[in-house]
């Protein structure tokens, strides 16, 4: 195949490749692998020029940050947290309707007495002397929940990077507290875990995404604009 | 300037040679602590805002490190080291790299590898006498090296301490100020609601169990934590415990339920917290902002009008040196005396040099007691560019 004219990022694996690719179904553009089944590179049925890779879905943001390709799906949490400075690398073309997930602060049910972002400043200070030390924020989002705690005037605490089983980490007392995502709250609920009232950080879902740092040309803002039609209709 | 040239580092490294073998002639002995630090312990003590900026990471064992932000800490873990029963005293200077991730990018005057020359005084009993000869050790440091026009400035945490300490106010009040006033904005926004009057109105939930918790005690309060937990299937897990729990609930309960601060609190703070002047001027506006309060702070305004007087009597012109309260509200370990030297043409946030006491922070590194520290630290590369600008 000679070079394609736009290439697109696509998930490989899981909810967000399986919804990625009903959705190019329903709107006419089936997603085709190349190869066999298992391969990385693939097309749209009906749009020859465009090629398709499959990829990580945190892969995707830094593909779309370096502009190795023109357009991505993927969750904006992976972009926010990745892309510092996101408005100069990244457009975001289309919210797609899956992928929902809500980025927010958790804190162990029985803490009665805390309900807010501004409760955990007073925490901090209480702890502090009781325990020697700042309260450990579980999460893998570092920078968001960085920005977060900044914006809300929260200071005493220190990050603990974690990237798997966060909502585990209190109970287990590596953490006193969490940054995660949810869906629909079952897991927080099942480690006794609690939402904060003003705790929620981003309310996230899958995205079509546009690299900045790429060539556009003629064409490919032409293949822009049937794709984003035909995915957002 | 980071020594990324071979001419810059030739000069930076002969800069450092003098201020080490100055710092030797004084009675410090050379130490060089290790690079790489835990950053658990190192970072707990520091604060989220500094550990933004350092360079953390894993090993291959799974270990987590840390690039040295400053020296200060892991000098005081070598004195812990070498002293674990932390009874004696030590002087020790250093000079080597450190570093900090520069959010606007690295730059001269805040590169992310700089290296500093520096001396740390533990366990001296005379605080006040060793808080001169550290603050002298500096300014004899920065004139060796060739720089004769410089501003000096201070401050004082402990005097703050002892503000908050004669105020009439609860002690969980006490705890809070004293905790937010490393937290600028925060405290500021807690002044403003002191000022306004305002009550800091909890949810439902709390307000529900304020209710119960009126007059009780501790004991009585954990009673009702742990009943209502019992009844509402949730477990206690973590390691913040029962007491702690019960114990902010209490003093929720005393915020709601007691009479709101007087405004002068939130006032005679303000007005503290405005004072920058020339050192002996700005202890006569603390006198008279003391007294208009009736408020005693002798001792603790004492030990800084001793410090002027020892610095005079060393030859230091406090005439062009400036005493401000808000100083030093940066680096949560200092207690005390802080200050820095400013060249002229840098800013504020851009010192030759600084330091400061910090009397809590053996214990918090493991020390079985206290050990009163003081300590300084050059930007050697901000000095030896602010040389260069003068005699340009």
């Amino acid at each position: 195949m000679s070079t394609p004219s736009l290439v697109i990022a696509v998930p490989s694996k899981g909810r967000l490749k399986e919804k990625a690719a009903a959705l190019f179904e329903a709107a006419g553009y089936t997603l085709r692998v190349r190869g066999h089944e298992r391969g990385y590179r693939g097309q749209l049925d009906g749009l020859p020029d465009v090629a398709v890779e499959y990829t990580s879905a945190a892969e995707i943001v830094h593909q779309l940050r370096a502009g190795r390709v023109h357009l991505g799906i993927t969750g904006e949490d992976l972009v926010r947290e990745t892309v510092h400075d996101v408005d100069g690398r990244i457009d975001f073309l289309a919210p797609l309707g899956f992928g929902h997930a809500d980025v927010v602060v958790a804190v162990p049910e029985c803490w009665l007495d805390v309900s807010r972002m501004a409760d955990l400043e007073d925490v901090a200070e209480q702890f502090a002397r009781s325990h020697g030390r700042g309260l450990r924020v579980a999460t893998k989002y570092t920078n968001l929940t960085r920005r977060f705690f900044a914006q809300k005037g929260v200071t005493g605490y220190r990050i603990v990077e974690s990237v798997g089983a966060t909502e585990a980490t209190p109970a287990m007392g590596t953490s006193e507290l969490i940054v995660d995502i949810t869906s629909t709250g079952t897991t927080l609920k099942a480690n006794h875990l609690k939402v904060l009232e003003d705790g929620l950080i981003l309310r996230s879902q899958a995205q079509l995404l546009a690299a900045k740092g790429v060539g556009w040309d003629a064409r490919a803002n032409e293949l822009k604009a049937t794709i984003l039609g035909a995915l957002s209709a | 300037m980071t020594a990324e040239s071979a001419k810059a580092f030739e000069a930076l490294e002969g800069q450092a040679r003098d201020l080490v073998a100055l710092f030797g002639r004084a009675g410090y002995e050379f130490v060089a602590p290790a690079i790489l630090q835990p950053a658990g312990v190192f970072l707990d003590q520091i604060g989220e805002q500094v550990r933004a900026r350092s360079y953390v990471f894993s090993d291959l064992a799974g270990e987590e490190l840390c690039l040295r932000p400053d020296l200060t800490v892991p000098v005081s873990r070598l004195y812990l080291e070498r002293h674990p029963r932390a009874g004696e005293e030590a002087r020790y200077c250093y000079n080597g790299p450190a570093f900090r991730f520069q959010p606007l990018g690295p730059s001269t005057m805040h590169p992310r590898e700089f290296r500093q020359a520096g001396v740390e005084c533990f366990g001296a009993s005379d605080k006040a006498a060793a808080d001169v000869e550290v603050l002298l050790l500096a300014v004899e440091a920065v004139r060796s090296a060739g720089l004769s026009d410089f501003r000096l400035c201070f401050g004082d945490i402990a005097l703050f301490y002892a503000l908050i300490d004669a105020l009439n106010l609860p002690e969980r009040w006490r705890l809070k100020l004293r905790h937010y006033f490393w937290r600028p904005p925060s405290f500021h926004a807690l002044l403003d609601k002191l000022a306004k009057g305002e009550r800091i109105a909890p949810n439902g939930l709390v307000t529900a169990l304020c209710e119960q918790l009126a007059g009780k005690s501790q004991a009585e309060a954990e009673d009702v934590v742990s009943t209502y937990l019992q009844a509402e299937g949730i477990p206690v897990a973590g390691n913040r415990t029962l007491r702690e729990i019960a114990a902010r609930l209490l003093d929720q309960t005393a915020d709601l339920y007691a009479n709101t601060l007087p405004k002068e609190v939130a006032t005679v703070i303000d007005y503290y917290l405005a004072v920058s002047a020339q050192p002996r001027e700005a202890v006569e506006q603390i006198v008279m902002i003391a007294r208009g309060a009736g408020l005693d702070i002798g001792d603790a305004l004492g030990v800084v009008a001793r410090r002027c007087d020892l610095l005079e009597a060393a030859g230091v012109d406090l005439a062009a040196a400036t005493f401000s309260t808000e100083f030093g509200r940066k680096l949560e370990y200092y207690s005390g005396f802080v200050f820095q030297i400013e060249a002229p043409g840098m800013g504020e946030t851009e010192p030759v040099a600084g330091g400061g006491r910090y009397d809590n922070l053996l214990t918090a590194l493991g020390a079985p007691c206290a050990v009163p520290a003081v300590g300084s630290a050059i930007h050697t590369e901000r000095l030896l560019a602010a040389v260069g600008r003068a005699s340009s």
